[in-house]
């Protein structure tokens, strides 16, 4: 006999009478760990087996190749960590919004779990995001006390330029204008072998002006020489906190 | 290894700087949805089952799959995984000495009990080798000591792994899913009672399991000529041919209700429902159609539920029916109909490979006609109908034209054809014929009523033909290369339809694989010297080199053409007569006197020709008389 599939005790989605026509719900979720080594593009893909596999009433595009609508509202490039990651979903049933966050986490491993399932507000489109928070931590040797001002200096003078890949090929961009705000410290003391280099930052997200956190990792590499130490205990992080308005400020929700 | 500002949960060993420098990390990364953790101080033995190819391969082989499933149903055993990295993580892990590890633990596997191989292709072999060399196991089974892990291989080639031999300490011969477990649970039943050594375990386990072969209990003589005289056991109380193992009953056989599910994309990047074993078939050539006799059907209710169940725990939106030859399992109206009673609805398509030209019909179009794909594969495997009754392929042009022109009815523009050259017997005018019979298929194209708005385009897939164990052409004598190469430019040069497209395998590639399906235990020094020169991933084009293949072979004293482009007598010893697959010799000899007279042989379902293969039971067979 196949032994049955361990699946929690779920109401039958056809149990939530239909809505008329789509309700949007917004997703908010994490992506940590390992995960931050999966491409945009292959979130993608997963994410629509993780909404098969929870089972969610999803709102089908009517039309010859039909198919479920989920947008993302940024991407994030391979090798960072999120807390805030964003998609929205249209669903044909009245589900309630907790049912679906708790449904998608019993789908997800640890190191990608929902937050909150809301519905947006009527003006909260994706396009309203302006700014993200980021952490970005490096751990090396050969940092000094006098390096996070040096580093603030640095990154608050323009120009600093990066070659960005855009359709139209390479184009230098200098990347201070897309820094709103920085604070930088480092911690543990001058003998230390390795100490931490805490940066925080709000990087620009607005269309082409999207500015990759791994940028300042690579200026910062270049100009510091940091990261040059044994791969297997030096390393960095970035992880997205928070995604912000045109503020800068404020959340976006 | 890795610090707390990357992986919070993860157990994977190499540091996010390594990951961050090479190509699709998730392929490394672990964390998969469906991975099965367990605690490994409370486990009793470790199991690491390696693919030797990369990740994205080894994560579409269904038999992994199953086995992974079958091991880790066993709560005092944890069963992981093991990928062949690619070459630009090879790099970063020799340059900062990280050794190969489990991607569930992130242990090395030096940590496990078994490391595991599966053997599927002749062409992995020097990737098995690499991956030992990567984790620090030592190459040869007789340099292992007691705290090396048991190193056991399994999978089709494993019917003749003499040339890998010296590398294992057992072969798993025949279907996995019973055998695996029993050499487990020895294992942990020697260690619990203080019986345990390597020698003693090796010895019980070939003793008892059956199916279980311990290559170094058996010593190979040769005859002055070069050939096998004798395998002679070492022990009295060890089967003097080791017998391969079934799964009687599929029904209720284990089959998996969920996977680990890949966030990077694989080749088979669907459910995979095995439909049946064994083929009715009896293609001359073909391995597969004999080693997984007899023919053991599942029953469609079955087969639904397994695949309804797989849909709910894997979100997966395509589904594969996987066998043989799809088309001749005996309840496949019933089995798409229960599928499609649900399938449709969840916007699951339903693909099935493996279609004989002789039962693709209009209403089996129509079930699969989700499938988004404009693209159809057929298999004559030769050009002319002579060439095909000498295989016993059994399929006549005008099934192939009914079938294309169903195929074209229903809007389909772009047929793939795939055929073998060097077959024996083959004279040019049976590789014209393979021209000649896309040339038929395009004009049925525009003879078609209703055909689509475009142009058609026939690929015709062409490679070589090898001489395999266990098959009516196992004594056969390979093409020496420049006739295949000669071949290869007679057929390029015969096609003059631009609508025709023509794929040619690598006739040097198809030579080695020669070489190394038919060889003997010599062949062992020439792997391991492949592997201290590097060599990896030989199944790829642009890592195979055939040049320094024939520098290897003549170094080791090997020489090819004995292997691959001799005729081989009947009467020799055969390196793998120490395996007993159930097919019998006597009739691999009736089958390959009828290819010579051009005769073929109906299907088992006609007509039992007797191959021996019911000796080994079966539920849902297709033989008379089958042992229950």
């Amino acid at each position: 006999m196949l032994p049955e599939r361990n699946q929690m005790i779920r109401r039958p989605k056809t149990d939530y009478p239909l809505l008329d026509g789509f309700r949007t719900v917004r997703i908010k979720f994490s992506k940590m760990g390992s995960m931050q080594y999966i491409s945009h593009l292959d979130m993608q893909r997963n994410i629509g087996r993780v909404l098969t596999r929870a089972d969610i009433p999803m709102w089908y595009t009517k039309g010859f190749n039909p198919h479920a609508k989920v947008i993302f509202a940024l991407p994030l490039s391979v090798g960072a960590q999120s807390e805030c990651e964003y998609i929205d979903l249209r669903i044909e049933r009245d589900m309630p919004c907790e049912e679906i966050r708790d449904r998608l986490n019993a789908e997800m491993t640890q190191e990608m779990q929902v937050c909150e399932a809301y519905v947006p507000g009527e003006k909260a489109d994706f396009s309203t995001i302006a700014w993200a928070d980021y952490d970005i931590t490096i751990r090396c040797g050969g940092m000094d006390d006098a390096l996070p001002a040096a580093v603030e200096q640095f990154l608050s003078t323009s120009p600093v330029t990066v070659e960005k890949k855009s359709k139209s090929g390479l184009r230098e961009i200098d990347i201070v204008p897309l820094i709103r705000t920085l604070t930088v410290a480092l911690d543990g003391a001058s003998t230390d072998a390795l100490r931490t280099l805490r940066l925080h930052a709000t990087l620009s997200t607005a269309g082409a002006d999207y500015l990759n956190p791994e940028y300042i990792i690579r200026v910062l590499k270049d100009r510091f020489s940091l990261l040059c130490g044994d791969p297997k205990i030096e390393e960095y992080s970035i992880i997205r906190r928070r995604v912000l308005l045109q503020d800068g400020e404020t959340e976006f929700r | 290894m890795s610090t707390e500002l990357n992986h919070p949960s993860s157990a994977c060993p190499y540091s996010s700087t390594v990951l961050k420098s090479v190509q699709k990390p998730g392929r490394y990364s672990g964390g998969e949805y469906g991975q099965i953790i367990k605690d490994k101080a409370a486990v009793k033995a470790r199991f690491a089952f390696c693919f030797p190819d990369s990740y994205e391969i080894g994560m579409s082989n269904l038999g992994m799959r199953i086995l992974y499933g079958v091991l880790n149903r066993e709560e005092d055993i944890w069963c992981e995984r093991v990928f062949d990295p690619w070459i630009d993580m090879q790099e970063e892990m020799k340059k900062h000495d990280l050794p190969l590890c489990a991607h569930e633990s992130g242990d090395p596997l030096t940590a496990f009990d078994f490391v595991g191989f599966t053997l599927q292709y002749e062409m992995s072999y020097t990737n098995v080798l690499n991956m030992l060399d990567l984790a620090h196991i030592p190459l040869r089974a007789a340099d292992r000591g007691e705290d090396d892990p048991i190193v056991i291989g399994g999978g089709p080639c494993a019917y003749n792994a003499e040339p890998v031999a010296d590398f294992f300490d057992l072969f798993n011969i025949g279907e996995g899913e019973e055998m695996l477990t029993e050499l487990v649970r020895l294992y942990i039943k020697m260690k619990d009672e203080g019986t345990y050594s390597r020698a003693a375990y090796l010895h019980e386990a070939a003793k008892t399991v059956q199916g279980a072969y311990v290559p170094s209990l058996y010593d190979v003589t040769y005859n002055d000529d070069g050939t096998v005289r004798a395998y002679t056991p070492v022990y009295d109380d060890i089967p003097k041919q080791v017998k391969k193992r079934i799964i009687k009953d599929l029904d209720t056989a284990y089959f998996p209700d969920k996977v680990v599910m890949p966030y990077v994309e694989t080749v088979q990047d669907r459910i995979m429902l095995e439909v049946y074993r064994g083929c009715i078939r009896g293609c001359r050539f073909c391995q597969a159609g004999m080693v997984y006799r007899p023919v053991r059907e599942k029953t469609p209710a079955v087969l639904n539920r397994q695949a309804k169940c797989l849909f709910e725990s894997t979100g997966y939106e395509e589904m594969s029916l996987s066998s043989l030859s799809i088309s001749d399992y005996t309840q496949l109206d019933e089995l798409t109909d229960q599928l499609l009673s649900w399938t449709d609805d969840h916007m699951v398509s339903l693909n099935l490979p493996s279609l004989r030209v002789d039962s693709f019909t209009k209403e089996l179009m129509d079930k699969i006609s989700t499938v988004r794909t404009s693209s159809l594969t057929f298999a004559p495997e030769a050009g002319t109908q002579r060439l095909r009754d000498v295989i016993n392929k059994n399929v006549e042009e005008e099934d192939l034209m009914r079938a294309v022109g169903v195929a074209f009815e229903a809007g389909k523009s772009q047929v793939k054809l795939y055929f073998m050259n060097g077959l024996p017997t083959e004279t040019d005018e049976d590789v014209k014929g393979i021209a000649t019979l896309a040339e038929r298929v395009i004009r049925r194209f525009y003879e078609t009523p209703g055909r689509p708005k475009k142009a058609p385009q026939v690929t015709v897939s062409v490679s070589c033909f090898i001489p395999k164990p266990f098959t009516p052409f196992q004594w056969e004598a390979q093409d020496t290369l420049e006739e295949l190469e000669r071949k290869q430019k007679f057929l390029v040069s015969q096609i003059t339809d631009r609508k025709i497209r023509c794929n040619q395998h690598d006739a040097r590639v198809c030579r080695v694989e020669a070489v190394l399906a038919r060889g003997d235990r010599r062949l062992g020094a020439a792997l391991e010297l492949a592997c201290r020169e590097g060599f990896k991933f030989d199944s790829w084009d642009e890592f195979f080199d055939y040049d320094r293949w024939m520098s290897v072979f003549e170094r080791s004293g090997i020489d090819p053409a004995f292997y691959a482009n001799r005729v081989w007598g009947e009467d020799e010893v055969l390196p793998w007569d120490i395996i007993d697959c159930g097919v019998t010799k006597a009739y691999l000899k009736r089958e390959r006197a009828r290819a010579y007279a051009e005769t073929t042989t109906p299907n088992c379902r006609e007509h039992c020709n007797g191959c021996g293969a019911n000796s080994l039971g079966g539920e849902r067979s297709c033989c008379p008389n089958a042992t229950k």
